[in-house]
């Protein structure tokens, strides 16, 4: 199959990790397409959301089948999407760092996923935002900070109001978070834009130490800058009564949040059975 | 599924006289058009939906004969691989976005965004593009109507049944319903609706045309933009009418993604009877039904047909 040959190729000239290796391809069935439908369709989803989709997708077409352990099916479906330069990104909520994951292009530098659903003016205020939020200091940008913008967009001329509602429009499409008239990134955007912005903003982009992903919202270090994630704080910091900064050893001043434990969220709304389901995926 | 390019059609900035001997379709079209130079070669600082950062300097575009080594042509043809297989990738990825919009495609449109000066390979970028998205996520590439250029994308995974349909945790969820009731009047008006007939309709279920709505938005915009120029929907003024009204009727993506006989099936339910209760209706949904298995068998049949053909000719239909 020419798809095969063109793959073959590519992998073996790739500089990439799968040099060298044979790298075998998974196998697609309605099982994986009716997953990346349903993933594509909802831009961006929780785990427990992922784990609910893709039992619902052996349910549909393959009820015999035992289900794929979650990570084994992601690399599989991720295998194939490599010749189309696409990925089934995982990443954490930055704020309590639960797992999210998302359908991401690799190649692309644009924010082109949002250039079909918006105006070039919206997509303008969008940038602006995304600007504001970068390069400021806790990772939110005011809706006042932003409407004030409003008069330098490209395109169609835009009245405050409208632009209200072009931001909400953002919040419903998962693209901006709104904390008390304060908005940040998604972990949507964060996870499909984050290669864009690296690129694009290299001054003013933010990183964590920990993970060295980039960074939205976090914790810094007041003695020597240095920021990190809040659930890589909570990570790095889990039972340490003195925590200290990893670059400067000064005292770090920050309340260290809690790890995010999916059990007690599955306690807090049903059964013993999921419970069980989880405890026995130690990872 | 692969056609080589007309080599005719190919510039060719360069006399190299470069032919390798025995290659399948897809080699000899790379082939062919690295002997033009032209576009695969070359740097392009043309816009597409994903950066390109080509690794090493480009080719001048006229080198002289015999001045490159064998290994410039080996990465020179490497390049030309690596860069038809983005193209593709990037044009599986423009389909994917434009069809989210429901929006049709055109042959042009994909030149224009994606293919740029591949502009000679477009045949074999779509059909490997078309080949993708059925392998991998389950659609297929279709042409509406034969002389237009014109795609969209139908979903060839097998419709969920009623109880499989919650749990696919809602997306389009509310326009479709609004869509699938607009189907069911049509349908029942004999395969056309006024106008007012449907705004008096959706009117009884409590939605106005430039009232905002929680779930559809804005159902003037939804109805008289979105499901037309989505294909769901035809709209026309009705033909010596006086004063002039308009009408509605079933548009040939609703003609491809749904059948009469499922539309009567809703409408029944709806009105808590059997499909039998509407004869007509009725008897013309079972018309459609044995039209569409007739289609579908002399669909299968050519397809078999031709893969028995290709087979007694040894060449691979892929």
């Amino acid at each position: 199959m020419e798809e095969g040959r063109a793959e073959r190729r590519r992998r073996t000239e790739a500089p990439s990790h799968t040099q060298g290796g044979t790298r075998r391809t998974g196998v697609m069935t309605d099982v994986h397409r009716r997953f990346l439908q349903l993933l594509m369709t909802h831009g961006v989803l929780e785990e427990w959301d992922v784990r609910r989709l893709q039992k619902h997708c052996y349910r549909v077409h393959d009820r015999t089948a035992a289900v794929e352990e979650l990570e084994d099916f992601i690399n599989n479906i991720n295998s194939v999407l490599e010749s189309l330069y696409i990925e089934i990104k995982k990443g954490a909520t930055e704020d309590d760092g639960r797992p999210v994951y998302a359908l991401v292009n690799l190649a692309t530098t644009s924010v082109s996923k949002m250039a079909s659903d918006f105006a070039e003016n919206e997509l303008d205020l969008f940038r602006k935002a995304l600007e504001l939020i970068i390069d400021s200091e806790t990772g939110f940008a005011s809706s006042t900070n932003i409407l004030n913008l409003v008069d330098q967009l490209k395109g169609k001329k835009m009245r405050k109001k409208e632009a209200e509602q072009v931001l909400q429009k953002f919040v419903q499409n998962k693209w901006l978070i709104e904390k008390e008239g304060e908005f940040t990134l998604h972990s949507r955007a964060i996870l499909e834009m984050e290669q864009y912005i690296r690129e694009t903003y290299p001054d003013a982009v933010k990183i964590c130490n920990i993970c060295h992903s980039l960074l939205i919202q976090g914790q810094s270090c007041e003695t020597c800058g240095i920021r990190m994630h809040l659930p890589c704080v909570a990570k790095y910091f889990q039972s340490n009564s003195e925590p200290r900064c990893p670059h400067c050893n000064d005292y770090w001043p920050h309340e260290i949040p809690e790890i995010f434990d999916p059990e007690k969220e599955r306690e807090a709304s049903t059964s013993k059975a999921n419970r069980k389901s989880l405890r026995s995926r130690q990872h | 599924m692969l056609q080589k390019p007309e080599s005719g059609a190919l510039p060719t900035l360069r006399a190299e006289g470069e032919k390798d001997g025995g290659r399948d379709g897809e080699t000899q079209a790379l082939a062919a058009s690295q002997e033009a130079a032209s576009p695969l070669l070359q740097e392009t600082p043309g816009e597409h939906l994903g950066a390109r950062r080509e690794e090493g300097p480009a080719e001048p575009a006229l080198a002289p004969r015999g001045a490159r080594t064998l290994a410039d042509k080996a990465s020179a043809r490497r390049r030309a691989y690596r860069r038809l297989d983005r193209t593709v990738a990037e044009l599986v990825q423009f389909l994917l976005v434009k069809d989210k919009k429901k929006s049709p495609i055109t042959r042009s449109e994909m030149v224009k965004y994606v293919i740029g000066d591949l502009k000679d390979l477009s045949p074999e970028i779509i059909a490997r593009a078309a080949e993708h998205l059925r392998y991998v996520f389950g659609f297929e590439l279709k042409q509406l109507g034969r002389k237009q250029h014109t795609y969209i994308l139908i979903n060839k995974l097998k419709p969920l049944e009623e109880e499989e349909e919650e749990e696919d945790l809602g997306g389009d969820g509310p326009r479709l319903g609004l869509l699938i009731m607009i189907l069911g009047l049509i349908y029942m008006k004999g395969n056309s609706a006024r106008e007012t007939q449907v705004w008096e309709m959706l009117r009884r279920l409590g939605v106005r045309p430039s009232k905002y709505h929680f779930l559809f938005g804005y159902p003037k915009r939804l109805i008289m933009e979105d499901f037309v120029q989505q294909r769901y929907l035809s709209y026309r003024q009705v033909p010596h009418s006086n004063p002039p009204e308009c009408e509605f009727s079933w548009g040939p993506r609703s003609n491809l993604e749904i059948s009469k006989m499922k539309v009567l099936g809703f409408v029944a339910k709806l009105h808590k009877k059997e499909p039998q209760h509407w004869p007509v209706q009725y008897r013309e949904a079972l018309a459609d039904e044995a039209d569409r298995a007739r289609a579908k068998a002399r669909a299968e049949a050519s397809m078999r047909a031709r893969a028995r053909a290709t087979e007694t000719a040894g060449i691979s239909p892929w």
